[in-house]
């Protein structure tokens, strides 16, 4: 009887000032969102258009006049053989490393999962993400002197099986792959950890269906275990796509786009253009390009999530 | 049945043993080669194993460059982004969550689209936006581009939007003012998303290397990322000491992650399948 007396009264207490409180919110809401909006505006919301307008600029920090020159930049693009040459390039590094990346990822995960002491299981999974976490462009410095033609551990190694050793990044035939390889060992850790934590979460259930109706383990793989990751893999896969046609410390340290441009992707030629030959009008017309694959590759995930929603 | 499990589970661990080597291998290489000579690393005949342990490397990573005013540098930034970013996140999803104002949808959706946009779009306006607010070569050009996370607008959002109205109202009509019930409530109630952040953020700053790459020359305002490079650029003969700052950048990341392994691998999972 009291309660409820209390709790007439506390409403109407509430109901009195209405306007009192409304106000008091719209204050706290206008102050907090004013400054961040305003951090926001100025490096997220302006950045993104003025390098926009930037492309169909020939500008140049270095010089006086930056006059427009409408699509030239973009024109240009397409006659340019270095920047077409780096979309290969580019598009050869992420198709390359990601299928290797998912592929290795996954049988990590589903090995690991299958380890039944969880002591162990976790050693691994620390193990494998151990990498993810050191600064790439430590990582970078380290594995180019394990590349090191005279006195590299890998070219040790192949001398150990009287093996010619090999100018790993050196070498036209080479380098991309040494890059890819340093990748993989650098970025893995968080795929196996993402698809573990997918893996968990396929209810014992449907194995335990399976063995009832005598699936082999290859068979339970192919119908349980993948369908049942399709999201945990289309999510991974994403990721993994747009930073890879980011990735850029290995490159820049690494080979510098060198042999014959065979490593030059275009992030590190967008950096490049812009901050070494301070042509930033054309190498803003270049992150344009960049922005139309990520944003393709996004929209591609949306569209496959959608349908792959139910299972 | 039984028997064939075993023998399989056995051949797995096998060969995830031999994976792990192979992960460690690096590791093993850069601490080897710390302890090198110069002459040992120039002698074409070069082992794995040092023939004479030697402290040089490390001597000349001190000796040679400002290396604690780097690590300094790169610790000053790295917890000043992170609390700023888990500051903002919070007080900007608590907004977006549990107020209604006009633009609200409008504004989300533009902080959520910025997301999408890869670094090398906004990094040469935003070198211009820096220069032209004279910050070029000083630690608040890393600073003040990186006090909000869209992403932990984001997080942040989803999080808060799952507290109970009723006790927030319950928290105003005791007299709490806003920031007091974000502080005193919603804060410790996200706390799990939040130190998932915090890792995630502070680790980010502490790796990255294209921004300051653009943002610094002087090699007093350096941060760790860029100190190796410098090194490298060096030493690529003598890489004993390269592998030595590698060693003492590296070894307090992985001590940190071991420490906080728990907490970073359920937050790897939490906000990535969000």
């Amino acid at each position: 009887m009291e309660i409820s007396s209390l709790k007439r009264e506390r409403g109407a207490g509430r109901r009195l000032r209405p306007h009192a409180v409304h106000r008091k919110q719209r204050l706290f809401v206008t102050a907090s969102l004013t400054p961040i909006f305003i951090l926001f505006t100025v490096f997220a919301f302006v950045p993104i258009v003025w390098s926009l307008i930037l492309s169909f600029y020939q500008y140049s920090p270095l010089r006086e006049e930056s006059p427009f020159i409408g699509l030239e930049n973009y024109i240009r693009l397409f006659s340019d053989e270095l920047f077409l040459k780096s979309l290969g390039v580019t598009f050869k590094f992420v198709a390359a490393a990601v299928i290797a990346n998912i592929i290795i990822t996954l049988l990590i995960a589903i090995a690991v999962n299958s380890v039944r002491f969880r002591g162990l299981r976790s050693l691994f999974r620390t193990i494998f993400f151990l990498p993810a976490i050191a600064p790439l462009a430590g990582t970078a410095v380290v594995w180019s002197t394990m590349f090191n033609y005279d006195n590299g551990l890998f070219n040790m190694i192949l001398a150990q099986f009287n093996l010619a050793p090999i100018n790993w990044l050196g070498d036209p035939a080479y380098a991309l792959f040494s890059v890819i390889m340093m990748t993989l060992w650098a970025d893995i850790g968080y795929n196996v950890v993402l698809f573990m934590a997918g893996l968990d979460s396929v209810p014992d259930i449907y194995y335990e269906a399976a063995r009832l109706e005598g699936a082999t383990r290859l068979q339970t793989f192919w119908h349980i275990t993948l369908p049942l990751l399709s999201r945990t893999t289309l999510f991974v896969s994403v990721t993994t796509i747009v930073s890879y046609f980011q990735a850029f410390p290995q490159f820049q340290i690494m080979t510098k786009g060198e042999p014959f441009n065979e490593t030059r992707v275009l992030a590190l030629h967008i950096y490049d253009q812009a901050f070494s030959n301070s042509n930033m009008g054309y190498a803003s017309a270049m992150a344009a390009v960049l922005l139309l694959i990520i944003l393709l590759v996004t929209m591609i995930q949306l569209r496959a999530g959608r349908s792959q929603w139910e299972h | 049945m039984t028997r064939r499990f075993t023998w399989l589970e056995g051949v797995i661990i096998a060969i995830l043993l031999v994976c792990a080597a192979i992960m460690l291998l690096p590791y093993l290489w850069m601490v080897l080669s710390s302890f090198k000579s110069n002459l040992e690393i120039i002698s074409s005949a070069t082992s794995f194993v040092p023939q004479n342990p030697t402290l040089d490397g490390y001597r000349a990573v001190f000796e040679e460059a400002p290396f604690l005013t780097w690590l300094l540098n790169s610790a000053i930034t790295a917890v000043i982004i992170t609390a700023a970013t888990l500051f903002t996140s919070a007080l900007a999803g608590y907004v977006f969550a549990k107020f209604t104002f006009p633009g609200k949808r409008l504004m989300f959706l533009l902080v959520l689209a910025t997301m999408m946009i890869p670094f090398q779009v906004i990094m040469i306006p935003t070198y211009l936006i820096i220069s032209k607010l004279g910050l070029i070569n000083n630690l608040a050009a890393i600073i003040v581009p990186s006090l909000i996370s869209s992403y932990g607008v984001f997080l942040a959002k989803q999080f808060i939007e799952d507290i109970p109205r009723d006790l927030l109202e319950a928290a105003r009509i005791d007299g709490a003012g806003e920031l007091r019930i974000m502080w005193r409530i919603v804060m410790p109630l996200i706390l799990p998303m939040l130190s998932a952040l915090g890792i995630f953020t502070f680790m980010a700053a502490w790796n990255n290397y294209l921004w300051p790459l653009i943002a610094i020359n002087d090699m007093d305002r350096m941060t760790v990322p860029m100190a190796l490079v410098f090194f490298n650029g060096a030493h690529q003969v003598n890489y004993n000491v390269v592998m030595s700052a590698a060693v003492l950048i590296t070894l307090p990341v992985i001590i940190v992650f071991l420490i906080f392994q728990k907490q970073f691998i359920k937050g790897l999972t939490m906000t990535g399948m969000k």
